[in-house]
């Protein structure tokens, strides 16, 4: 876009005249290549929502949850997906700097477009119908947003065609007006430069740890593990999880994986980080069970059975997360 | 901060979107009083039909209460024929009521049923 406009406004010097007239049309072509390069971003968006969406709308336990929870279950989900969402819009932006504002703008319309792809798609399914009570209605779509919410966040900043280059399209004109952002500095949300944090990759850890346990945690599945598995046997599964993850993420040499060298932090350690994440991954499975009921009434030793048993899938999830963002970090070149 | 007129139609939409959804719930939330499953029964006698194995009568079960039901076990009574056939019973075991939300379901009898339906729940699961 820079280049387009610039190209123009030689074209418009070598002309000499009707100055007036050419800035006109050169905002207009502007303007059309603007709503290019947004109608392009929402199609990825609804593309992102749908492809990480889809399992779950395919998945008979969400469709009923959505009646058998309570209100304030689903509100206190979504909440969750907002602030994750925010937290990974402000982590994967670390190539430019954005201001809160565009990044709460940017938080409200990925999960507007979740909210809309997740009823369009249950609509397309049959699950939504005339016949269709409101709030059973209404319960289905605030559950499939927190999946499809995720995937449309992911799609903003993974899938990008060329990321913050210019590759895909007309990504140019991005830049152009992050760079007067970048003047901005006290309001700017990231600290740039392109390094993650421990706390950071912590955190993109747990929302990739919910993505990937909430495929797994409406079903009874985890139920029934957690309640036939013996102690030895979870014991086994913790040592397995931090074992395996430790691995995959630090000596695997995966793309994004990182060398065991530690930094300064005391999160920075191989060890440390690796139970730092197990324990958020244990947290998220919790809060996970607990949304869709599988810690009502149930006694301590299937709570936490139950909870070891998901934090297996997880941990996987906080993984393969820490690896996803890894790259941006200290290893570049590794993988 | 430059925005193009679709990236505002995007972001009202996804605000109307937003605020529907939760402000839904949340009122929901509020006006919950926590009522156990009432399920109402409708018969709808009038639309029974006739097939190869005896005659279905149709009705709508509906939840005023606040919570869901699963597991609900109706069963249903009705003098059949010419009434010297005596009272027959039919049952229907659904999955799942929804607050607020109609399931269809249909009570089956060897014949026309001659007088009224009446329709107990036998039991249901909380969830």
């Amino acid at each position: 876009m820079a280049k387009a406009s610039k190209r123009s406004r030689d074209h418009g010097k070598n002309r000499g005249k009707a100055r007036g007239r050419d800035r006109d049309t050169q905002r207009s072509a502007h303007d059309r290549e603007d709503v290019g390069r947004t109608a392009r971003q929402l199609l990825r968006a609804v593309g992102g929502g749908l492809i990480i969406g889809l399992p779950l709308l395919f998945t008979m336990e969400m469709w009923f949850h959505s009646f058998l929870l309570s209100s304030w279950k689903l509100v206190v989900l979504l909440l969750v997906t907002f602030v994750v969402v925010i937290g990974y819009s402000a982590l994967s932006g670390f190539r430019h700097e954005r201001t809160w504002a565009e990044l709460l703008i940017d938080s409200v319309h990925t999960m507007g477009i979740a909210a809309i792809v997740s009823a369009l798609a249950l609509l397309l399914l049959g699950r939504i119908g005339p016949d269709t009570g409101i709030r059973d209605a209404v319960g289905k779509i605030a559950l499939q947003v927190i999946p499809v919410a995720f995937g449309v966040s992911l799609a903003g900043a993974q899938l990008a065609g060329g990321g913050g280059g210019g590759g895909g399209g007309g990504g140019g004109s991005e830049d152009e007006g992050n760079d007067e952002d970048a003047q901005d500095q006290g309001s700017s949300a990231t600290d740039g430069g392109g390094n993650l944090g421990a706390f950071a990759r912590l955190f993109v850890g747990a929302g990739a740890a919910l993505l990937f346990a909430l495929n797994i945690a409406p079903t009874e599945e985890p139920m029934l593990l957690g309640i036939e598995a013996s102690w030895w046997l979870l014991l086994a599964v913790v040592v397995a999880s931090i074992v395996m993850t430790l691995a995959i993420v630090f000596y695997a040499d995966f793309r994004g994986g990182r060398s065991p060298q530690g930094g300064d932090s005391i999160l920075d350690h191989p060890l440390t980080e690796t139970v730092a994440a197990y324990g958020v991954s244990l947290g998220v499975s919790l809060l996970l069970l607990w949304s869709f009921g599988r810690t009502d009434g149930a006694s301590w030793s299937v709570i936490v059975g139950q909870t070891v048993m998901l934090g297996f899938v997880a941990a996987f999830g906080a993984a393969a997360g820490r690896l996803l963002v890894g790259g941006g970090a200290q290893t570049s070149g590794g993988g | 901060m430059r925005q193009n007129w679709l990236e505002w139609v995007a972001l009202a939409v996804s605000v109307v979107a937003i605020v529907a959804v939760v402000g839904f719930l949340v009122v929901d939330g509020i006006r919950d009083a926590g009522r156990p499953p009432m399920p109402v029964v409708e018969v709808r006698l009038d639309d029974a039909y006739q097939t190869d194995a005896g005659w279905l009568v149709p009705a709508t079960v509906g939840n005023d209460g606040d919570q869901a039901a699963e597991a609900v076990e109706l069963v249903a009574r009705a003098p059949v024929g010419d009434g010297s056939a005596g009272v027959e019973e039919a049952q229907v075991t659904l999955d799942y009521l929804p607050s607020g939300s109609e399931v269809d379901v249909a009570f089956g009898f060897s014949q026309r049923p001659s007088g009224d339906v009446t329709v107990t729940v036998r039991g249901l699961r909380l969830p």
